[in-house]
């Protein structure tokens, strides 16, 4: 039965034996796991320091394990639940968060195919078809996750989070899906890796500006980021959607939160940033190309902590004009351009 | 591994379907809706269709969904009385014979075709079948004409929704209109009776007066209070 997959999954990319593909599943989540603690230390790192403080720096050297004390205080406490919740409703919602979180790492492509212990190995999780399409597929799902949270918990505050969220979803995918409309063109394909080759010449971010632009901006709506997160907002929502999450559970949204950063980071380097290609013709070793993939997504990392700590939260009229009449004439706007010019140069 | 995967999504399926009939609650229903898309979704993948498979998770469980969720979550409460209309004798036995008749008319195509299928291999799998590239093309090519009327019907009924949005006044005035517009917006001004800062300190001619906070009042009351 097992021998019959791989022939089946190989049209689709799937080449690897499956021993490999379990191995690479286990390890994309491990790096996944660790970056999140990191990330989580930057931020409030960072955000001390824009604020003029020092932030964490009781726990070990320089407040170093902060992260993993949270995490760990977090785990241990009591699972609560308000009396006018719905139980498996608000039990399953974090679980749904995280899941599509993780899964949307899985094609962020830490560099091409190379050669391990005699087999070839992409060095990503999945190189779907159907490329950028699979992203938006779990951030449609990923909404589920906080509005089940929000709705199951029986409580008005997390119930107008959730509600924020799914207007705010809707608003800004599509824009953020038309800014790669664009870039699917000039590349002419939906593969995340065959984009990446695509900019051996150029990063596509000088070309696809207009594109680039949209879809960061977009991105801070669908992670819920400042200036972007009334879905959260805690001076009027108390916490939002996960006002009344506490524990284990809270620790969950919070993990898909920061991986969903990750993974819009990843994406943004890898369609506009050139993944793992390096300026100016140089040709590192095959072992440097997810440092190098790492290195951009870090940037963007703190590009997002320092918008937190830089602009203040949109109000919600704002943020859908912004999203309706500015962002998606524009994203239309780069499209046509984009289509007509690719028209023309072939 | 096909066939396990096969049957845990079409069991999902069914069961959703059933659900979305059968559940009293609304916004059970919807949820049955989802994972019934969601299990149609994976079917699709276990057909190759890699492409519908994602525009159906994007565009029915993602885009129209949310939309469900979100009405159904907003005006649904649960302890509306179920719904059952005044149906009369006759409307009945119509239904009734509309269910035979399509029972009857599944039944004869399922056996008449679907279980000779069984026992055959199925057709084989081209390489490229269901991309994108193949898709698009089919679209602009063979059935461009029926893909260009979806999409201007999808667009008359875009129109449609928001010219009767605003006939009933959804969409606010004309000088509601022109203050949120881009470029306004960009320069920063705020719609009046949203109680920004400038609002409160009189900066906006009208921000405070009594006409203006009268009609913040009064369209409050007519969406129901908060």
């Amino acid at each position: 039965m097992l021998s019959t997959v791989p022939t089946v999954l190989a049209d689709v990319r799937y080449f690897e034996p499956w021993w490999i593909q379990i191995l690479k599943g286990i390890v994309i989540f491990a790096v996944g796991l660790q970056l999140v603690p990191i990330v989580l230390l930057a931020e409030r790192k960072l955000l001390g320091r824009f604020q003029q403080r020092y932030g964490p720096n009781r726990v070990g050297p320089f407040g170093a394990i902060q992260p993993l004390a949270d995490i760990l205080k977090l785990l241990t406490k009591e699972q609560f639940r308000p009396r006018t919740s719905i139980g498996w409703l608000f039990a399953l919602a974090p679980i749904v968060s995280i899941i599509t979180a993780v899964a949307a790492f899985a094609i962020i492509p830490f560099g091409n195919t190379v050669d391990i212990f005699g087999t070839r190995v992409g060095l990503y999780g999945v190189d779907v078809s159907i490329g950028p399409l699979y992203l938006f597929a779990f951030g449609a799902v990923a909404f589920y996750g906080i509005m089940l949270g929000g709705w199951a918990s029986g409580s008005k505050y997390s119930f107008l989070g959730a509600m924020r969220a799914a207007a705010q979803l809707i608003s800004y995918e599509v824009s953020q899906g038309l800014a790669l409309i664009g870039v699917v063109m000039t590349a002419g394909t939906l593969s995340l890796t065959g984009i990446v080759e695509a900019q051996q010449g150029m990063w596509y971010i000088v070309p696809q500006a207009v594109g680039f632009i949209v879809f960061l901006v977009a991105s801070f709506a669908e992670t819920n980021r400042a200036p972007f997160d009334l879905v959260e907002a805690d001076a009027e929502l108390v916490g939002g959607y996960n006002t009344e999450y506490g524990g284990g559970r809270f620790a969950s949204y919070f993990f898909a939160e920061y991986l969903n950063v990750l993974v819009v980071s990843g994406v943004v380097t890898t369609v506009f940033l050139g993944g793992w290609l390096l300026p100016f013709g140089i040709d590192p070793p095959t072992w440097v190309d997810p440092f190098v993939v790492l290195a951009k997504m870090s940037i963007f990392v703190l590009f997002f902590i320092w918008v937190r700590a830089t602009l203040p939260r949109l109000r919600y009229d704002q943020l859908m004009s912004l999203g309706w009449k500015i962002l998606l004439p524009l994203a239309t706007l780069n499209a046509l351009v984009t289509a007509i010019l690719v028209v023309v140069t072939h | 591994m096909a066939e396990l995967f096969f049957f845990i999504a079409g069991i999902g399926a069914i069961a959703g379907a059933v659900g979305v009939v059968t559940l009293r609650n609304p916004f059970y229903c919807v949820l049955a809706l989802v994972s019934h898309l969601l299990s149609l979704a994976a079917l699709f993948l276990l057909l190759r269709a890699e492409f519908v498979a994602a525009a159906q998770v994007i565009v029915y469980a993602g885009a129209v969904m949310v939309l469900y969720v979100f009405v159904v979550a907003y005006i649904g409460g649960g302890e509306q009385p179920a719904l059952r209309p005044p149906v009369g004798r006759g409307q009945r036995m119509i239904a009734g014979l509309c269910t035979l008749g399509l029972f009857a008319e599944l039944m004869v195509a399922t056996l008449g075709s679907g279980l000779k299928a069984i026992d055959s291999e199925g057709a084989p799998y081209r390489p490229g079948f269901g991309s994108p590239a193949q898709i698009g093309e089919l679209l602009l090519t063979k059935f461009l004409l029926p893909f260009e009327l979806a999409s201007f019907l999808l667009l008359i009924a875009a129109v449609g929704a928001v010219v009767l949005a605003r006939r009933r006044g959804g969409v606010g005035e004309a000088g509601d209109e022109r203050r949120m517009s881009a470029l306004e917006f960009a320069r920063g001004p705020a719609p009046l009776g949203v109680g920004s800062m400038a609002e409160a300190a009189g900066d906006i001619p009208g921000g405070v007066d009594a006409e203006s906070s009268g009609s913040v009042s009064s369209t409050i009351g007519e969406r129901g209070g908060w």
